[in-house]
């Protein structure tokens, strides 16, 4: 043990590197939820349009899909949007004369309820069965920790060295 | 007096810091078990959407689209490029534009319309 100022210098380093790690854990639980989300939706996907092929009987006409990945833009249909292409169409110059948005495909297969309502943290019993089946054992508490709602704390999960 | 006073302040420090040590102990395991599970699950989902048949499957129907941004004011364009193509959008103030630049392939945009027709 050392002298009294050294340990009180000690502690406040301590303290500085357990509140940079909790930052860092916080931004690698959204990491890592974002990515269980992303599993979860394009299984949920995959699973309903195998059903609804085998209930047709056949694959949806090619012209009225469209498979990922892809990336949507939206504006009001009074917006005047010039674009330029280039001849090989490897280049797109987009203006736009007024605001618009940006979404992902995943953002979208939320939308479509792909992400069992997990995504905002409002998860029925049954959504919550759903989603936990699509998702190895090991990552089963974190669903149910995001089913609960938004998390603003940091949690531990406590002995899931399971796989 | 002082001396004893100085002891118990000592002391308080001395199990500050050994509960300090044990707290940053617990997160660097945490972060560590995270560290893990994101790179397992980055594997799981590449492995996921790269699978032939789940490639074939991994569609959005027209009208999946015009549900998710279902205001009849809405016009969506769809854009599909290939991967790395850069995307880059300018600051507001400098007016509202997009531009695609791809290395690897032609890109391809068109809108899904507003009719029922179910085709894009």
């Amino acid at each position: 043990i050392g002298l009294p100022t050294n340990s009180a210098q000690e502690c406040q380093n301590l303290e500085v590197e357990r509140q940079r790690r909790l930052e860092r854990i916080k931004q690698k639980q959204s990491q890592l939820q974002e990515l269980i989300l992303q599993q979860i939706a394009f299984k949920n996907l995959v699973q309903r349009n195998r059903q609804s092929e085998q209930q047709a009987n056949r694959p949806p006409p090619p012209n009225s899909i469209i498979h990922l990945p892809f990336i949507i833009v939206n504006t009001s249909k009074k917006t005047v949007i010039d674009c330029s292409i280039s001849n090989d169409k490897f280049e797109y110059l987009f203006n736009f004369d007024s605001m618009f948005e940006i979404h992902d495909d995943i953002e979208v297969l939320k939308r479509m309820g792909m992400a069992c309502g997990l995504e905002v943290g409002k998860c029925s019993q049954e959504d919550l069965k759903v989603a936990r089946s699509l998702v190895p054992k090991a990552l089963e508490p974190y669903v149910i920790e995001m089913a609960k709602g938004p998390i603003s704390n940091v949690y531990i999960t406590g002995g899931s060295s399971a796989n | 007096n002082i001396q004893w006073l100085g002891n118990r302040i000592d002391a308080a420090l001395v199990s500050r810091h050994k509960e300090l040590q044990r707290e940053v102990c617990d997160l660097t395991e945490a972060e560590e078990q995270l560290d893990e599970l994101i790179s397992k699950c980055n594997l799981q989902l590449r492995m996921l959407t790269e699978d032939p048949q789940n490639k074939k499957l991994g569609y959005v129907r027209c009208q999946d689209l015009r549900q998710s941004f279902d205001s009849p004011d809405q016009l969506v364009m769809v854009i599909r490029a290939p991967p790395e193509t850069q995307m880059q959008v300018s600051e507001p103030s400098e007016g509202y534009q997009v531009s695609l630049k791809s290395t690897r392939g032609p890109i391809d945009v068109f809108l899904c319309p507003d009719d029922s027709s179910g085709v894009c």
